[in-house]
């Protein structure tokens, strides 16, 4: 385990900043849950 | 319910969802232009396309008119409708 006293710093989180460029057309929006393609991301099937 | 009014009331519905994603947005980001014109672009295609529908069909929320008989009452329920 680390001490505290090590030099380790706490974590930090970024989050870039979105920038709007295109859109979905409303009903594929609505189907996929966003309208910002750049924020699609499905989960998807995991093969074990 | 019809397939005409199914189709009018998605359409409706897919406005409303593009209309709360793009006002999330500029609520951080109040100085995008473009986000701005396409939303109140859609804001006016959502009202126009949610008086049609409720002047054929009725009200979708309270505080709207109704024709006689008080439509409200009017099935089916949102939960009873078959989307697919």
């Amino acid at each position: 385990m680390y001490s505290p006293n090590d030099q380790m710093r706490l974590a930090r989180a970024y989050v870039p900043f979105q920038i709007y460029s295109e859109r979905l057309n409303p009903m594929e929006g609505l189907m996929k849950g966003t309208i910002f393609p750049e924020l699609y991301f499905p989960y998807r099937e995991h093969k074990r | 319910m019809n397939r005409e009014q199914l189709c009018q009331l998605k359409e409706l519905m897919a406005l409303e969802f593009t209309a709360l994603e793009l006002h999330l947005y500029l609520d951080t980001h109040p100085t995008d232009q473009r986000a701005l014109m396409d939303y109140n672009s859609v804001v006016q295609q959502l009202t126009i396309a949610r008086q049609r529908y409720q002047e054929r069909y009725g009200p979708i929320t309270y505080g709207e008119p109704s024709a006689y008989p008080w439509q409200w009452i009017n099935e089916p329920w949102p939960w009873e409708i078959c989307y697919e």
